[in-house]
């Protein structure tokens, strides 16, 4: 291991929320990566019958939903659908939002002018609404959630890249590799892209929990692939039946909080790790 | 032949009397109380109220109280008297002859005359009722022959005819303020003027319509209560809880979502009925684009039938309310006949069946309707029922407007609906069926592409034969085909929960329900 | 002068981002697949092609889109906003009706969740290190990592369902038609589960970033300078110190106060909230192409009017902001 990566590992370590927050994170892979051994079942199959309490009966620790289905493989589903949406939009999100943010901060000028405009407009339109409007154009599928959510989530990236890229376009590395000859493209991504990692890694693991909110929240409402079993989707078709069956919307519940939770711990503990001058601050 | 036919049709008859008897709601003979509020929920709030230009379902069921037509519909769908007393049918079916009640006035204390019935049938609503305007190509003329005779001549006999005369379908509207305007835009039509047992007082947007008692009403006593609340409750959930705490007293059909109906009538002092819904007959069916693939063979499409549990649904999704069908006429319309094909739950049979044509897996998509959490348990259900028996099926989501883009464009595999019977097989399930009415752009016709000669030929004569042994003949003869060769998936007879508070009495006591106008409801409080 | 001038600017700009935002947007709600027509067809339960061809002719949605837009554009102008298809009123009428709900709402849970937020960021950075800090961080961690919605629901659950205090849903008694006092303590019985979910949200993230605000202001060495002169610490605290911190805090409750709105669907969804969000909703989904785009016109007006604010309280607290 590389001392610096060393380094890493017990500044982040150190930090008891990020130790509990990884556990919490591996747990929630884990479960996702191995849902069909856990439970080898469709969790959209009707396998008991409807609204049964939690423990009621053996192996049917969660309880059912309306039509009798196992809330316990809907939870183990979810997680894939969560951490699915999660990433890949937060890719999304970044691809966008890194290169209008580079783009932006590294001409500066005209362009910078340009594209910033083209940002606020876009944090301009409400959020939330803007992402609804997407998916209902689209048409509710994993695909349309996933573009929805990386649309309206990378503006913060692009003004993050563009400060970080602003101030580092004047240093001298950048300077040299100009003397030497290395295109802008080179400059950009070889020279000064690597030297932001640190704060983009940070907000991207923040990034994933919004998404999984939003996600969440979109199903809820009814926007979500009907085809996957999800935790927003398992929390709005409990909605109407709250009073009957309490388990049916605490269950999924809890995991969002959970994994959104883990999430911003990890991304508070690689805050500290990775940027040591800020540590004190953030804890 | 002739002679299992018969006496099928008598099974069926009988049985579908036993049940009609069961549930009929009582109609109390304790002597009426006159006054009181009636809180009533509406859902959702109404585009409009004036009934001739407006037709969903909200509208009637707030205008039903102010405007009328001629005849209202018992539970058998036998026609009783309204703004006509009586009536008469010429011996070949062709002349339709009506006389009208004496002294009848509208809101506005303009008499009500033959020539507004006229105008009505003839002039306006023609204009803006595409439904009734189908029904009255049948129609030669209509004449006024007095102030109180009316005359419909037939260009040939249209058995149907006698049940076009229904509030929501034919709404008497006045002459006097109509005449000569433009109907859709006539300001009248914000403060309606009927001959109703209520007249319109206030609408407040967002929060409540208010109708208050018509002291000149046509029947003698009535309406007792002394005005209507119909309060907008945007949320299911707000509705229930509305009802629970005393602030309305009756949740029409489909104001409460089917998972809140168990808990709802098991509260003290509450009746619940089914009742009201036989005029509609709102049957629930699959459309199966017949056209291409694996849905083109009638045993796949058997297959989805043997496939499906339809018991479940019911019982599950529907508390129990309503009936599975058995065919594409349902039990509670005209010539239905329970000759026909049976689909038994039998996931063995519906693999069996796809085993021989050699079913390759290949995806169908399905759409469910997009009316709220109900119809998508029920499309999750049916979903797994069909993956059960191996059809590899996927459910596309949508809403409202996309549903009725792809349903139009018959851009689709399987997909939910419901559709209104209207009392005859030739106002409400023929157009389903017949090889003349499929036609892109419209989410209500033969959307599912089924073509069969013999099948257009006898609902075409079947429309206008003569009298009514003779149609049902040939409905029973079209039934056994189409249920052979499952053009669509029967799935539900759907019953509509009325909820109401026990002392609310003579709710429901006619074909169309709540939506028949509630002169005669009182209060034992 | 200098001030009016930049405020001037920023009114321009704003109004050409708002012209931007309607273009958009009426493009990207024409793309959604049906039309208003087939959806209100749909509703009165049979129609013919030629019923849902007058519906299409009445709406002006057989014209060419360029025209459509044309048309549209020309009525924004003169502000004014159309008239909803399905409703059968006025746009800025129906919008106008609901906006007051949509602002007691937002506008209470924006105070609970400011006063909060800026209180226990405020503690915590005083006793960082201490339970106290860590209490308060965990708090305000937990309520940000959890779905607004489910929030609301198990305080439908627990103070409604199960302890029966508060009401579940809407924002006034049906049918009670309350005047006066009386109406408003209803009003106010309904708002404080739906304004403390969706304030409590928003509190979590003020109090985060006004603690690592002020931690970061108390490391500046004015602070330092003070705290060496003996000023006492409570002082320094509340006069130095937060007065600094509250900046980040300003901008940011200038950029929520506009997306309250947004955020605003799902709690008025789940307490059946009789306001704009839910409005928009049902406006999307029912492709009532002008009430739609009414209420994204307003919305976008605020934000853009908050922003506004923003920067010029800006230029009244921190001198140190130049004038552009």
């Amino acid at each position: 291991m590389k001392p610096a990566t060393k380094d890493f590992w017990r500044r982040f370590l150190r930090n008891p929320g990020a130790l509990i927050g990884l556990l919490i994170l591996a747990a929630v892979v884990l479960m996702a990566i191995f849902a069909p051994l856990i439970h080898p079942q469709d969790p959209w199959r009707m396998v008991q019958r409807p609204f049964l309490p939690p423990f009621a009966v053996d192996g049917f620790w969660f309880g059912t939903d309306t039509l009798g289905r196992d809330i316990g493989a809907g939870l183990v589903y979810g997680a894939q659908v969560s951490l699915l949406v999660g990433i890949v939009s937060t890719v999304v999100a970044l691809t966008i939002g890194v290169t209008l943010g580079a783009l932006a901060g590294y001409y500066g000028g005209l362009v910078d002018d340009a594209l910033m405009r083209f940002t606020e407009f876009f944090q301009t339109i409400p959020n939330f609404a803007l992402a609804i409007v997407l998916v209902a154009i689209l048409q509710p599928s994993t695909e349309s959630v996933i573009v929805a959510i990386g649309i309206v989530s990378w503006p913060p990236v692009a003004r993050l890249v563009r400060g970080e890229f602003l101030s580092l376009r004047s240093r001298e590395f950048v300077q040299a590799a100009r003397v030497v000859g290395q295109s802008n493209l080179q400059i950009i991504f070889g020279q000064v892209l690597p030297n932001t990692l640190s704060p983009i890694i940070v907000m991207a693991s923040l990034m994933v929990a919004t998404a999984i909110l939003l996600e969440s929240s979109l199903s809820f409402l009814g926007l979500g692939d009907p085809n996957t079993m999800s935790w927003g989707y398992m929390i709005g078709a409990a909605r109407t039946v709250i009073r009957q069956a309490w388990w049916m919307s605490v269950f999924p519940g809890v995991a969002i909080l959970l994994t959104v939770l883990a999430l911003n711990l990890v991304g508070e503990g690689l805050n500290d790790a990775l940027n040591p001058r800020l540590a004190r601050k953030g804890r | 032949m002739v002679q299992t036919t018969r006496r099928t049709v008598l099974a069926g008859m009988a049985a579908s009397g036993a049940i009609l008897a069961i549930g009929v709601p009582e109609v109390s003979a304790a002597t009426p109380k006159r006054g009181g509020t009636l809180n009533v929920v509406i859902q959702p709030e109404p585009p409009g109220l004036m009934l001739g230009i407006t037709q969903n379902g909200p509208t009637q069921m707030v205008a039903g109280n102010i405007y009328e037509s001629l005849l209202k519909y018992d539970f058998n769908l036998k026609p009783v008297p309204s703004l006509a007393k009586s009536w008469e049918i010429s011996d070949d079916g062709k002349v339709y002859t009506f006389h009208l009640k004496q002294g009848v006035t509208w809101h506005d204390g303009k008499p009500f005359t033959a020539a507004d019935v006229v105008f009505s049938a003839d002039v306006f609503l023609r204009q803006t009722n595409a439904r009734l305007r189908v029904s009255l190509e049948h129609v030669d003329k209509i004449e006024a022959l007095d102030d109180h005779t009316v005359r419909f001549s037939l260009k040939e006999p249209f058995g149907p005819f006698i049940g076009v005369f229904e509030g929501g379908t034919m709404p008497m509207v006045p002459k006097h303020i109509y005449e000569g305007t433009d109907f859709k835009t006539n300001p009248m039509n914000a403060t309606p003027i009927g001959t109703g047992p209520f007249k319109f007082d206030k609408w407040e947007k967002g929060s409540y319509i208010h109708l208050v008692r018509n002291e000149h009403y046509h029947v003698p006593g009535q309406p007792y209560l002394d005005e209507v609340y119909w309060q907008v409750i945007p949320d299911a959930a707000s509705r229930a809880v509305a009802y629970e705490t005393g602030k309305v007293d009756v949740l029409p059909g489909g104001s409460v979502e089917n998972f809140d109906v168990k808990r709802l009538t098991a509260l003290k002092n509450t009746s619940v009925t089914g009742k009201g819904w036989e005029f509609f007959a709102p049957l629930a069916w699959m459309w199966i684009n017949n056209r291409e693939g694996p849905l083109s063979d009638k045993r796949f499409r058997q297959a989805i039938m043997y496939a499906i549990d339809r018991n479940f649904a019911k019982d599950v999704i529907w508390n129990g309310l309503g009936k599975v069908p058995t065919g594409p006429v349902s039990s509670k319309t005209r010539f239905y006949s329970d000759d026909v094909e049976k689909y038994p739950y039998d996931t063995a049979k519906a693999k069996a069946l796809l085993k021989e044509i050699g079913y390759d897996g290949k995806p169908i998509r399905l759409l469910p309707l997009p009316y709220g959490e109900t119809w998508q348990r029920w499309g999750e259900a049916v979903k797994q029922n069909l993956n059960d028996a191996g059809i590899n099926v996927e459910m596309v989501a949508t809403d409202v407007a996309g549903w009725n883009q792809k349903i139009s464009d018959w851009d689709y595999d399987l997909a939910f609906t419901y559709l209104y019977q209207y009392g005859d097989p030739a106002l409400g399930v023929a157009r389903t069926y017949v090889s003349t009415n499929i036609a892109k752009g419209s989410p209500w016709n033969n959307v599912e592409g089924y073509k069969n000669p013999k099948v257009d030929e006898l609902f075409d004569k079947a429309a206008v034969a003569f009298p009514d042994a003779e149609r049902q003949k040939l409905y029973d003869e079209v039934q056994k085909i189409i249920v052979e060769d499952v053009p669509v998936a029967w799935l539900l007879e759907i019953e509509f929960p009325t909820i109401y508070r026990s002392d609310v009495k003579n709710l429901v006591t006619t074909a169309i329900g709540v939506n028949d106008g509630l002169g005669g409801a009182w209060l034992d409080r | 002068m200098q001030k009016l001038g930049f405020i001037l600017k920023r009114l321009l700009k704003a109004v050409a981002v708002l012209f931007a935002i309607v273009v958009l947007n009426f493009f990207l709600i024409r793309a959604a697949p049906g039309d208003p027509a087939q959806v209100m067809a749909g509703e009165a339960g049979a129609a013919d092609a030629k019923f849902i061809e007058q519906l299409r002719e009445q709406f002006g949605l057989d014209k060419p889109l360029h025209e459509q837009l044309a048309i549209y554009v020309g009525d924004i102008v003169t502000l004014d906003l159309g008239w909803s298809y399905r409703q059968n009123e006025p746009v800025s009428k129906l919008v106008f009706e609901r906006l007051p709900a949509t602002l007691l709402l937002t506008g209470t849970a924006f105070v609970i969740s400011i006063a909060l937020g800026l209180l226990f960021g405020a503690i915590a950075a005083r006793r960082v290190g201490t339970l106290t800090d860590t209490a308060v961080t965990s708090f305000a961690l937990i309520f940000y990592a959890t779905p607004l919605f489910w929030v609301a629901l198990m305080a439908i659950l627990l103070f409604s369902v199960v302890l029966g205090w508060l009401p579940a849903y809407g924002m006034e008694t049906v049918g009670a038609h309350l005047t006066g006092l009386a109406y408003a303590a209803d009003v106010a019985e309904h708002l404080v589960l739906p304004a403390l979910t969706l304030g409590l949200f928003f509190m979590a993230v003020y109090a985060r970033l006004t603690r690592s605000s002020m931690l970061e202001v108390a490391d500046m060495d004015f602070v330092k300078t003070a705290r060496a002169k003996g000023v006492a610490p409570g002082r320094i605290t509340r006069v130095h110190v937060l007065r600094n911190a509250v900046l980040p805090v300003i901008t940011l409750a200038g950029i929520q106060a506009g997306q309250l709105v947004g955020g605003a669907v799902l709690t008025e969804t789940v307490f059946a909230w009789p306001g704009i969000g839910r409005l928009m909703y049902d406006a999307l989904f029912q492709r009532d192409y002008n009430l739609l785009l009414g209420i994204f016109f307003v919305s976008s007006a605020m934000v853009l009017l908050f922003n506004l604010i923003t920067d010029v309280v800006y230029t009244f607290i921190d001198p140190r902001i130049e004038l552009k």
